[in-house]
């Protein structure tokens, strides 16, 4: 029997290993030796550095600026994404009439989550290109364009949206403005996945709060999202995940590509930046092994804080 | 704890539409105004929600119909003065759309499937059986999550490159090659949620299936595989949705020399006509091309939201 | 016409680098893998035929040439047209051409591994030359000056417009050879002008004055592209080099002790910050294109950028518009006022791994060749760094470039760091957008500019340039 699971395991492991560490480990593993090194990336000569590049992490300026912005994503991307997506679930399914059948969900609500989820389906690229057109920083751009006619914002000093630095709650306006597409690509994604889990939370729960004489906030708040729980764990380490990889957005939304100003720059900007542009590639691979550090400790502290017990029904 | 099928049975219903939530009837009286004005503001707030989504994507394909003269100078309005059908021609013969979308659809059903049986044997392996290593390599994959992937680029073309001298189909703008890349880059992700779903599964269905006299991969592939289907379809979709929208690994990978056959995908052809309009201003050729590449997407999504929708919900629901 | 600057160099970002509006990552077109598809590389550098004045580098026939183009403002139809040039002398080589805008993105991972044979190295997205000399990446082209011109009397340098040679060199050796001519300055509509009875401005003073003309037409006096920093730091730098003259310029890019700090570079800028300050602008952050449109729709009385703007917009320019360019203007008592932004640009390297060396090397000689460049001319409506090449095209906008260079001094205006250091590149792009915007005083961007250069003056981890001329 023993000898059967080795040999069950090691044939279900194997392809998969294999290929996991020829196209992803090993590329990995080279990088990590690049960061022991001055690299430039475009030749074959290096010299071995040590810990150099590790040190020079410390005091870099840009860095640690870079830092910041990412830990602002990380915070606000699944905080926003998830309050919106968990608020927009509610509505639909409780957000309708009271009659004799009880709280109904709202009139449509199946037409909206077909609308909602939009968004998820569109490639960054689509995304982009729409976004650089919403956010267009004269009368021709969409958001510009309805707020100049309608007399809100002056044609003579529109909206700079990603193209604006000054700070809004302490926070440069281009990231709240690259947080928001974050957040309206995401949360039609995570409504459809609150809004199923909401409904197969078994009836009998519900009747017993209601019975209790709580009205449907109160339901939601002490009922349906301690229930919901672990769904709003699994989404809020997935939209982590996104929350960290937040370049693509930023290359193609913000002047200068981390701008204006370093005010968007995160640390895949920064990386990019001292690879591909200073030609830096051993400085670069050890920012990248540094936030690969980061991460698998904040997916560690995750895990260990969702691990909790779970509310059985 | 209840069983994958039937929360998908729950999943279906709750899909289909707004299951009436149960209030009792003796609690009418709190249906007076206070209920209707909360109806209402949830009208209203799911109009707004809705024509942010919607509005943006029915703008783009509106300027596809429209001439530059008229993007230029209308770029607000909807309707366009007169149906220009000659940008889509554009967009599908400058960004080669057409052959780009095949290679995208073939590289796909290679890639998501095999993502999909190998991540979830993985997945079932790691989390079902300790063995020593088992820690080990399920951390190797999950670190994978973490890594930002532009790093890798230079080893990684390297390596490709290299194959691709011995073994030609695992070479540079292979589709095979760009196959086994997007199943390896996937498996993180994949191995990560499958593996939390096996781990609910009950342990007396396949200990059942042991006294039966059924192997492990037979009682993988006929019973835990199935049970699986749920979180299978979801994460299906995930890794459907992630890699349709790749584009740093085809633009590394699956640039083709001139005389070879184009086998890019589709997001690399976006890229293409949106970087060339930077250079030659054709607006309108642009929101052809991402019309052409959003539709087709849109529509499967609309004819499949019921499956996508249920799937989601039973495979991460809990 | 003729074109004979002396001394110029330009900025590595010259024509067309921008990220296109979309700014994306990356293009695929067909870019191109060398001997990707299962070949061996070869070890020689494919010059093994005997060399003849026909054939400098001893190309060998049966051998193949891949070259890459950056299908930018100028597009790549010259190029194909060079490919035909060089098959007329050598039909036996195979040239595989593909053309991309992401030239880093496709090609920088592949330098050390098997690269294309020719890269033209420009746009947004192109590989940091002092890196690439740096790593022994390219190969040094000083045998190709002293090779015979293609298709005319002479050597290869003989036949090439003053400057571009110098602006190739680095380090005492000739890396990248630049195949086109760029002037940059102030463009208006001469049509617009002539109906509205201005004229066209040549100093600040005249430029303020007829500024409120301009405005109660409705229109905004001036625009540039606000998203890429590099657009509005030619003028920041034509602005320096014309008042304060061409050493301190030279000190700048030397990061020179204090260099930024010389008497007269505040004041140099502050007609900058005036314009800012007194909302002469158009409103918006606006990209290359989106500002050049706004300019060719009447929005805006002047542009600045370079003479690729022609071909650039080509299909939106609207009937009558007369594309005009004027030099940058200067102030009374300038030290070098006559003097033009100009120079050679659109840089081709030739990687030293690159498997025939012989045929890329010999691929150059035909793009300067005067056939070669009469078509580059003639399709891009922009001067190729060989003598002459423009002589043949009738072209308003060409002509106006032409007139300003006739009248200009021997010394052309160019700015070197952003070739030597990426920081500071990258960095003085940041700046001039601040800037511009309004949230920094003259006074303020040249402190942090002093800041940063003594920053990179002091990094030892940075490898250190020297300009001499």
């Amino acid at each position: 029997m023993r000898h059967g699971v080795a040999r069950f395991v090691t044939g279900f492991l194997a392809l998969p290993v294999a290929l996991y560490l020829f196209y992803v480990v090993w590329p990995f593993a080279q990088a990590a030796g690049y960061s022991l090194t001055d690299w430039g990336g475009y030749s074959d000569s290096q010299r071995f550095v040590g810990l150099d590049n590790y040190v020079r992490l410390f005091s870099d300026e840009l860095i640690r600026k870079a830092f910041w912005h990412n830990v602002f994503f990380l915070v606000t991307v699944p905080l926003f994404t998830i309050g919106l997506a968990l608020l927009l679930a509610f509505l639909l399914n409780v957000g309708g009439r009271e009659d004799r059948a009880g709280i109904r969900g709202v009139f449509g609500s199946g037409l909206y989550k077909v609308i909602f989820f939009f968004p998820q389906v569109l490639s960054l690229v689509v995304v982009a290109v729409m976004w650089q057109q919403i956010y267009r920083s004269d009368e021709q751009g969409l958001i510009n364009g309805l707020l100049i006619k309608i007399g809100l914002v002056d044609a003579a000093n529109p909206i700079a949206f990603t193209a604006d630095p000054e700070p809004f709650l302490g926070i440069p306006a281009v990231l709240w403005w690259l947080l928001l597409i974050a957040v309206w690509s995401g949360a039609g994604f995570y409504m459809v996945l609150f809004s199923a889990a909401m409904q197969s939370i078994p009836k009998d729960i519900y009747e017993a709060a209601i019975l209790d004489g709580a009205g449907r906030f109160h339901t939601f708040f002490k009922v349906t999202l301690p229930l919901l729980r672990d769904t709003i764990s699994v989404a809020w380490v997935y939209l982590g995940f996104i929350a960290l990889d937040m370049y693509a957005l930023v290359f193609v939304m913000t002047p200068s590509q981390g701008g204006p100003n370093h005010a968007s720059e995160i640390f895949a900007s920064v990386l990019n930046f001292t690879a591909f542009q200073k030609g830096q590639f051993g400085y670069a691979c050890a920012m990248g092994v540094a936030l690969a550090i980061f991460t698998i400790l904040l997916a560690a502290l995750q895990l260990r804080i969702t691990r909790r017990d779970r509310i059985e029904y | 704890m209840s069983t994958a099928t039937h929360r998908l049975d729950r999943a279906d219903k709750a899909a289909t539409g707004p299951a009436p939530a149960p209030v009792r009837r003796q609690e009418r009286h709190r249906g007076g105004v206070g209920s209707r004005i909360f109806n209402g503001f949830s009208h209203v707030f799911l109009v707004v929600w809705a024509l942010m989504v919607i509005y943006p994507l029915l703008w783009v394909v509106m300027s596809s119909f429209k001439d530059d003269a008229e993007v230029i100078r209308e770029p607000l309005s909807l309707i366009p003065d007169k149906l220009h059908w000659e940008n889509f021609g554009r967009a599908w013969t400058e960004g080669h759309l057409g052959a780009f979308f095949l290679n995208t659809v073939l590289v796909l059903v290679g890639s998501v499937t095999l993502t999909m049986l190998l991540g979830s044997m993985a997945a079932y392996a790691l989390a079902r059986f300790s063995f020593r290593g088992n820690r080990l390599i399920y951390y190797m994959f999950l670190s994978g999550l973490t890594l930002p992937i532009y790093l890798a680029a230079v080893p990684l073309f390297k390596g490709v490159y290299n194959t691709g001298v011995s073994f030609p189909l695992l070479g540079p703008n292979k589709h095979l090659m760009l196959i086994l890349v997007y199943v390896a880059w996937s498996l993180s992700f994949t191995i990560f949620f499958m593996h939390s779903f096996f781990r609910t599964l009950p342990d007396s269905i396949a200990e059942a299936a042991q006294v039966d006299g059924a192997s492990h991969t037979r009682a993988f592939f006929s019973v835990m595989l199935p049970m699986a289907k749920p979180g299978l379809i979801s994460i299906g979709i995930f890794n459907v949705l992630g890699q349709w929208n790749q584009w740093y690994l085809p633009t590394l990978l699956m640039q083709s020399v001139a005389g070879e056959p184009k086998h890019q995908v589709i997001a690399q052809g976006l890229i293409e006509l949106s970087v060339n309009q930077g250079y030659k201003s054709d607006w309108s050729g642009l929101f052809a091309g991402v019309t052409m590449a959003m539709l087709p997407v849109l529509i499967v999504y609309i004819v499949f939201q019921r499956q996508v929708q249920s799937g989601l919900t039973a495979g991460v629901g809990k | 016409m003729s074109v004979t600057p002396e001394k110029s160099d330009l900025s590595r970002r010259i024509l067309l680098q921008r990220a296109g509006a979309a700014g994306l990552l990356a293009i695929p077109a067909a870019g191109l893998l060398s001997a990707c598809a299962g070949s061996e590389p070869s070890k020689s550098d494919g010059g093994g035929a005997a060399k003849s004045n026909d054939n400098p580098f001893g190309v060998e026939d049966g051998s193949a040439v891949k070259v890459v183009v950056f299908n930018g403002g100028l597009g790549d139809q010259w190029a194909k047209e060079d490919a035909v040039v060089f098959n007329a002398k050598h039909p036996k080589v195979t040239v595989n051409m593909s053309s991309t805008q992401k030239i880093k993105t496709e090609e920088q991972p592949k330098m050390a591994t098997q690269p294309s044979d020719l890269v033209m190295n420009s746009g947004a997205d192109m590989m940091d030359r002092s890196t690439l000399i740096n790593e022994g990446a390219i190969e040094p082209l000083d045998d190709l000056l002293t090779a015979p011109a293609w298709d005319g009397a002479g050597t290869v340098a003989d036949s090439l417009l003053p400057g571009t040679v110098g602006d190739g060199t680095q380090n005492g050796k000739f890396y990248v050879v630049n195949v086109a001519y760029t002037v940059w300055g102030n463009w208006y509509n001469a049509a617009l002008f002539k109906k509205e009875g201005w004229t066209a401005p040549t100093t600040w003073d005249e430029f303020f004055a007829l500024a409120p003309k301009i405005k109660a037409k409705g229109m905004a006096p001036y625009v540039h592209d606000a998203i890429h920093g590099y657009y509005p730091r030619w003028g920041l730098f034509a602005s320096i080099w014309k008042a304060v003259g061409k050493q301190a310029v030279i000190d700048i890019d030397n990061l020179k002790d204090g260099a930024w700090k010389v008497d007269g570079v505040v004041a140099a800028l502050q007609p900058w910050e005036k314009l800012v300050k007194d909302k002469l602008l158009l409103p918006g952050k606006l990209n290359h294109t989106q500002s050049q449109q706004a300019w060719l729709d009447g929005k805006a009385a002047f542009i600045q950028v370079g003479t690729w703007l022609k071909n650039e917009m080509a299909a939106t320019i609207p009937p009558g518009f007369e594309l005009t360019l004027s030099d940058y203007w200067s102030n009374s008592g300038d030290k070098a006022a006559k003097d033009v932004f100009a120079g050679s640009g659109e840089g081709f390297v030739v990687p030293s791994k690159a498997p025939n060396k012989a045929a890329a090397k010999e691929f150059l000689r035909a793009i300067l060749s005067k056939e070669g460049s009469e078509k580059f001319a003639e399709l891009t409506k922009s001067l190729a760094s060989t003598k002459g090449s423009g002589d043949k095209v009738q072209d308003s906008a060409l002509a106006s470039a032409n007139a300003l260079m006739k009248n200009a001094s021997s010394d052309l205006i160019s700015v070197k760091f952003p070739d030597f250091y990426a920081d500071l590149d990258k960095e003085s792009q940041n700046l001039s957008e601040e800037l511009m915007a309004g949230r920094l005083t003259a006074q303020q961007f040249v402190d942090k500019m002093q800041a940063a250069a003594d920053k990179v003056a002091k990094d030892s981890s940075i490898k250190k340039q020297t300009r001499t001329a």
